[in-house]
């Protein structure tokens, strides 16, 4: 077969491959909202409150348990993320020991989410005597989210020119002073930017809380040793358990309003990227 | 000086608790999996094929054959997908159609296990069911959920390696006179070789952990099988399902499961260092 044949073939079979990809993408998102889409907008499902036996139930508690355990998530994780990030990128050298904490931290962004899961159980559930409530959840999250943050923090760092550093030690500023006046303020946009996308993870996030949040609430948590049932995890319990009758409706439904609620959330973390990183250009 | 040197011990504090998450899932884990080693007898634990909690038989094989089934499957279907759109992405799409579906393979990515679940649950196991006239549930349909999973992974990371590498390497062989596809065989593939391998393997990392889209379409029976239509089980699926009720011995091996799920994970991680230390030589 002459190489010109040849060139032809591949260039259909990668355009086609591409295409299939794009395909997979696109029917499983049509199929999604096909089915719950018009379940997931009605006020009565979104703004209304479960059901434990009979028809009807809406989803109310399970999208506020998402919001408050991705806030409550976020307030224990991102301070030792920066903590963290700011420890590797400003205070210590590339050796030995920071390699090791990168191959930790690469250990732990591997880790199946129902071994964090069991794990929160066991320590935070039983051990701690907390029970099934968002703090328990929000904690094994934490340490899911840690080397997602982490990273996309010290990236951050990382951009602030070296020039910035230099000028603030050179006038006799200290290496934390300089951190703290310079170059995190100069961060801090790629930081905040960063927090987005664990963000809708962790709203995303069903195998880690099942066995520590809980599954099923009929009211909204009021403090973090309430239980809560975040909408992940209560698709799954609809669906496995089949309580009420009219579990197909709530799937579909919550697994549309839950593809909306991510969408979103990745929507916004691309959009604040662009804003910062068009402001940066243009000096500011 | 004194309070910068406070500061630099509380930082470290925080970079250390990754080491320290680590060990401490490490060590519980493998308490509470003890009494299934030294109880439930050893070698059974991980190479008898019966597990049957109500008799007191808690034997992993047939979850550990449809964890690596699947997994197998999984890239097998979504490997080459990937790495293929990956190609694509960075050699052939014209700008629009590269960004339309770098877009797409990131909404996929953010699609939340339980909704490609879902997908797999209503759509996928029923197709099955209907073409091969069974239940629908089974190592396939876990296979080709998975594929999906592991698909965003591979083609990003691949897209990545294949970006990186020096446009030199790409001019060089064009101006020889080679065609566009003898390019990437001959030149682009070689070169990226370590990072594309790193990209699957990362996927086989996703994939050997994905726990709730796998137990809803793989069937969660305890037989062990390799028919794509019957259904099995795997590490994670088993856990999810069980752990509920679990108690004692029985949940013991369960975390027994765990661990075996760790151990492969951290041997994922190690064998990717070993990768790209190679490299750098």
């Amino acid at each position: 077969m002459d190489s010109r044949r040849a060139d032809r073939i591949a260039t259909t079979v990668f355009w086609a491959v591409g295409l299939i990809t794009l395909g997979i993408l696109l029917f499983i998102i049509l199929e999604i909202f096909g089915r719950g889409l018009i379940t997931a907008l009605s006020p009565s499902f979104f703004a209304g409150k479960p059901e434990a036996r009979e028809a009807g139930g809406g989803i109310w508690p399970m999208i506020a348990s998402s919001v408050y355990l991705a806030v409550l998530t976020m307030l224990i994780s991102l301070p030792i993320a920066v903590g963290a990030a700011i420890y590797l990128a400003e205070f210590s050298r590339e050796g030995r020991l920071n390699r090791f904490i990168r191959f930790c931290l690469d250990s732990l962004s591997t880790l199946p989410s129902i071994v964090f899961g069991i794990f929160g159980m066991t320590i935070f559930v039983i051990k701690f005597r907390w029970s099934y409530c968002l703090l328990a959840g929000a904690c094994t999250l934490a340490l899911l989210t840690l080397p997602i943050l982490l990273r996309s923090t010290e990236e951050s760092l990382r951009q602030v020119p070296l020039t910035y550093r230099e000028a603030s030690m050179s006038l006799g500023a200290s290496r934390w002073t300089t951190v703290r006046k310079v170059v995190m303020p100069t961060a801090m946009p790629g930081i905040i930017s960063g927090t987005i996308l664990p963000v809708g993870r962790i709203m995303g996030e069903a195998a880690a809380i099942i066995y520590t949040t809980g599954l099923f609430v009929r009211t909204i948590p009021k403090s973090p040793f309430d239980p809560a049932a975040p909408l992940a995890g209560y698709i799954w319990y609809a669906q496995t358990e089949a309580m009420v009758p009219d579990y197909r409706r709530i799937v579909n439904g919550g697994a549309a309003m839950l593809l909306i609620l991510v969408f979103l959330i990745n929507f916004a973390a691309r959009r604040l990227a662009k804003y910062y990183s068009k402001r940066k250009s243009l000096g500011g | 000086m004194a309070r910068e040197r406070y500061i630099k011990v509380l930082l470290f504090a925080c970079a250390s608790l990754s080491f320290l998450a680590i060990l401490l899932i490490f060590l519980f884990i493998f308490r509470e999996s003890l009494p299934a080693i030294t109880k439930g007898g050893f070698p059974n634990l991980f190479l008898s094929a019966t597990w049957d909690p109500d008799k007191g038989r808690y034997g992993m094989l047939a979850f550990l054959n449809g964890t690596i089934l699947t997994t197998l499957g999984g890239l097998v279907l979504g490997a080459p997908l990937g790495i293929g759109t990956a190609i694509f992405l960075d050699q052939v799409a014209p700008r629009r159609m590269g960004n339309i579906i770098r877009r797409g393979v990131e909404l996929l990515a953010g699609i939340p296990s339980v909704v490609i679940g879902w997908f797999g649950l209503t759509i996928l196991v029923p197709f099955i069911a209907r073409v091969t006239n069974s239940a629908g549930y089974g190592i396939g349909a876990a296979s080709v959920v998975l594929a999906v999973m592991v698909l965003p992974t591979i083609t990003t990371l691949s897209a990545e390696t294949l970006r990186s590498l020096p446009p030199e390497l790409k001019e060089a062989s064009v101006s020889m006179g080679a065609t566009r596809w003898q390019t990437i065989r001959g030149v682009l593939l070689p070169a990226g070789r370590e990072g594309i391998l790193v990209a699957v393997i990362l996927g086989m990392g996703r994939a050997i952990g994905e726990t709730m889209a796998v137990q809803m379409v793989v069937g969660n029976s305890r037989q062990l099988t390799f028919s794509l239509t019957r259904g099995t089980g795997t590490l994670t699926s088993r856990i999810v399902t069980d752990m509920g009720e679990a108690t004692g011995v029985f949940r013991s091996a369960l975390f027994a499961q765990a661990l075996v799920l760790l151990i492969l994970a951290m041997l994922l991680i190690i064998s990717i260092r070993l990768i790209t230390r190679q490299k750098e030589r």
